[in-house]
């Protein structure tokens, strides 16, 4: 576990971040921007609690920041850099995004827009023996061209097959579960950054927006829904919080799981307490939500994971007692 | 005392003495049984030391944190030592009577209670007055060294076990809500008061409807000020959503883990069960986690408030989502089976329902958080 940084510090950096997020326009000014102000430096020496106060911005802000690259590099082992990215797993999944058959690598996976500019990738791949961190040529991964729902974010798909000795094996590193959960707490809060923001949207359209003569923020189906999301909200964040101080790969799915979670729903919540200015691309919030889906999907969903998580209490035979006083 | 080197010493303890503390009748007992259980483990508690820490020392406490009565209390659930229902009264009402009783009071009444040989109550609903808490008409009237207490109370747990009770009365004029309540201890055996247990759907007589016709309160045994119970009331209400939660939770764990290692007996490795294993264990590690901050902000002497309402929606949604899981999973065990361990599913499946009920309700919770959290204003 890393040295844990002091609160004012934190929050400098917090609203460093956030500015730089905010005047970027794309993704690789923002890695750029990023960079000038030391989050390489701070992922490596505080890489939980540094990666939270990054996504935590990133979701606020919904810049398309390319830092997930990072947290899953830094944790197997590689050195941080805007030239470097990373092949993430297929959507809801957290298996390794490429497997190995023979002399040959099959691909299936995800990639961020740092794709167009990096030199390297650091690609997982899976094999009868486990799974083995490598880098590979960037250019040699096939892009397939498709946008999806957030082109902002600009994670797509790449699938296809390379050959195995394109592949040069990591020498020294982490484990691939512990990049999973470095992800996964990352994600974690962004996805409660990204929740929090549609919930001061629409919490303030509930107090402006007058109809039958009142706020409709005084009517109680309302301010249930409202409610419930934050409710959501406090309790993933609370357990994401926790990760700062306990590396345990479930209490990260966890984690994820719940942001996820309570994003959804928030989203759901938020975009019916908006109604019909919610639905039109003149108010910012389909940015947020449409970023939401996508991030719920990276390394386990909110679908997908409960599941995940049941198993291994099924394989454990019991709830193991993770949060101590 | 640190809280490691207590739970440690704690852990030594209780293994030491599991026999001695283990209850001595099969499944949930009967009341009376659970009742005299939890006094037993309280005294011994008491008399090893652990049960004195995290209480101020004017009450016969050995100080310390909060965290410690956390502790003792989570131990206890975890090992299924004492059911946590009768817990309850003295972490609820234990701290607000000691920062609001006259001292001499709290120095005399509090110790027994600490140390299991007394049971407490808490009269606050009425059968006009639930949700409405500010609304009560149970009256208190002025007179010659105290109050005459008259009126009816619904819902007062333990009242057949209890010695005292922390009963909010009427002392302004009828309408003047939360301004004219004044909070009172009351001797349960003093003249007049009678009261008539009311039979819960899972078989249990945990509470009951409780009347007051004349009864007198000496001076001395006024909480807080005269007409500043609602205070006393609002102080009472973070207390039960802290460490009694805390210990509940505990319950819960214990309950998910029984819950776990039986369908994995079952064979059953389905995705319908890991699923609703996996949601029941992630809504609880929520909770688990709101209340372990919630636990250090107490240890930390910051004043809890409205902000607990979360606490108990979390506890609530995670309560209902475990026994729900047990009745999907184990196939028929709260409908059907008679023996000790299907008695105890079925029993915890009907109670969970009181959950979002009692303590304030779901929608009142929501309510708070609207309001007091999220500030959307006046409701209509």
């Amino acid at each position: 576990m890393s040295e844990l940084i002091g609160a004012d510090d934190l929050a400098l950096l917090a609203t460093g971040f956030e500015a730089a997020m905010a005047e970027a326009p794309g993704p690789g000014e923002a890695d750029q921007a990023l960079c000038d102000l030391g989050w390489a430096e701070l992922l490596e020496a505080a890489p939980t609690q540094g990666a939270a106060t990054a996504f935590s911005a990133l979701g606020k802000s919904n810049s398309a920041a390319s830092l997930l690259d990072d947290v899953v590099a830094n944790a197997l082992g590689t050195a941080v850099s805007p030239d470097t990215c990373v092949v993430f797993p297929s959507p809801h999944q957290a298996t390794a995004p490429a497997q190995r058959r023979g002399d040959t690598v099959m691909i299936d996976g995800l990639v961020s827009a740092r794709v167009h500019r990096a030199d390297t990738a650091v690609l997982a791949v899976g094999s009868g023996d486990g799974t083995e961190a490598a880098t590979v040529d960037a250019a040699l991964l096939h892009l397939s061209v498709a946008e999806g729902v957030d082109p902002g974010h600009a994670y797509r798909k790449v699938s296809g097959e390379i050959a195995a000795n394109a592949l040069t094996p990591l020498a020294t590193g982490g484990t691939w579960e512990a990049a999973v959960a470095a992800a996964r707490s990352a994600l974690a809060h962004q996805l409660i950054g990204g929740a929090r923001w549609m919930l001061v949207e629409a919490r303030q359209h509930a107090i402006d927006r007058v109809q039958f003569g009142r706020a409709v923020a005084s009517f109680q189906a309302i301010r249930h829904k409202l409610a419930e999301s934050l409710v959501l909200i406090e309790g993933a964040e609370s357990v994401a919080e926790a990760c700062l101080h306990d590396p345990d790969p479930m209490l990260a799915a966890l984690a994820k799981s719940l942001a996820g979670q309570a994003a959804l729903t928030t989203a759901t919540h938020a975009q019916q307490v908006l109604a019909g200015i919610g639905f039109t691309a003149e108010h910012q919030f389909h940015r947020w939500m449409k970023r939401t889906l996508v991030i719920d999907t990276l390394f386990g969903s909110a679908r997908s994971l409960p599941t995940e998580i049941g198993y291994h209490l099924l394989e454990c035979g019991t709830a193991p007692r993770l949060i101590q006083l | 005392m640190d809280t490691a080197t207590f739970r440690r010493e704690l852990e030594a303890w209780l293994d030491a003495n599991t026999e001695e503390l283990t209850p001595p009748y099969e499944g949930a007992g009967t009341m009376d049984e659970q009742l005299a259980h939890y006094s037993h483990v309280k005294r011994a508690l008491y008399d090893a030391g652990f049960g004195r820490y995290g209480w101020p020392e004017s009450v016969n406490g050995l100080g310390g944190s909060p965290l410690l009565r956390a502790i003792v209390g989570e131990e206890i659930n975890l090992r299924g030592l004492a059911d946590p229902s009768p817990w309850t009264m003295i972490e609820v009402l234990g701290p607000t009577v000691i920062d609001f009783a006259r001292p001499e009071i709290a120095a005399s009444l509090v110790p027994p209670f600490i140390r299991g040989d007394e049971m407490w109550c808490q009269g606050f609903s009425e059968p006009d007055a639930g949700s409405d808490l500010a609304s009560i008409s149970c009256r208190a009237a002025k007179t010659d060294g105290g109050w005459v207490v008259s009126g009816q109370k619904i819902w007062t747990s333990f009242i057949q076990y209890a010695q005292r009770c922390v009963l909010l009365v009427r002392t302004g004029e009828p309408g003047s809500a939360h301004r004219g309540i004044t909070a009172l201890l009351v001797d349960v055996d003093s003249p007049g008061i009678t009261f008539s247990p009311i039979e819960t759907m899972h078989g249990r007589h945990d509470f009951a409807e409780v009347y007051y016709d004349e009864v007198f309160v000496p001076s001395d045994r006024l909480i807080g000020e005269e007409n500043g119970g609602w205070q006393v009331a609002m102080d009472i209400l973070p207390y039960e959503r802290s460490t009694t939660f805390w210990h509940r939770g505990a319950l819960l764990h214990r309950r998910c883990s029984d819950l776990v290692a039986q369908v994995a007996a079952l064979g059953d490795r389905s995705d319908t069960a890991a699923k609703a294993l996996g949601q029941a264990f992630q809504s609880l590690v929520a909770f688990r986690s709101r209340s372990r901050d919630t636990q250090h902000r107490l240890a930390g002497g910051q004043q809890l408030g409205v902000e607990t309402s979360i606490d108990k929606i979390l506890i609530t949604s995670a309560e209902l989502e475990l026994f729900e899981a047990a009745r999907d999973l184990l196939g028929g065990v709260v409908e059907f089976d008679d023996d000790l361990d299907a008695a105890m599913w079925r029993t915890d499946y009907l109670y969970s329902k009181a959950a979002p009920i009692y303590g304030g309700t779901a929608e009142i919770q929501r309510n708070i958080v609207a309001r007091r959290l999220l500030d959307l204003g006046p409701d209509s």
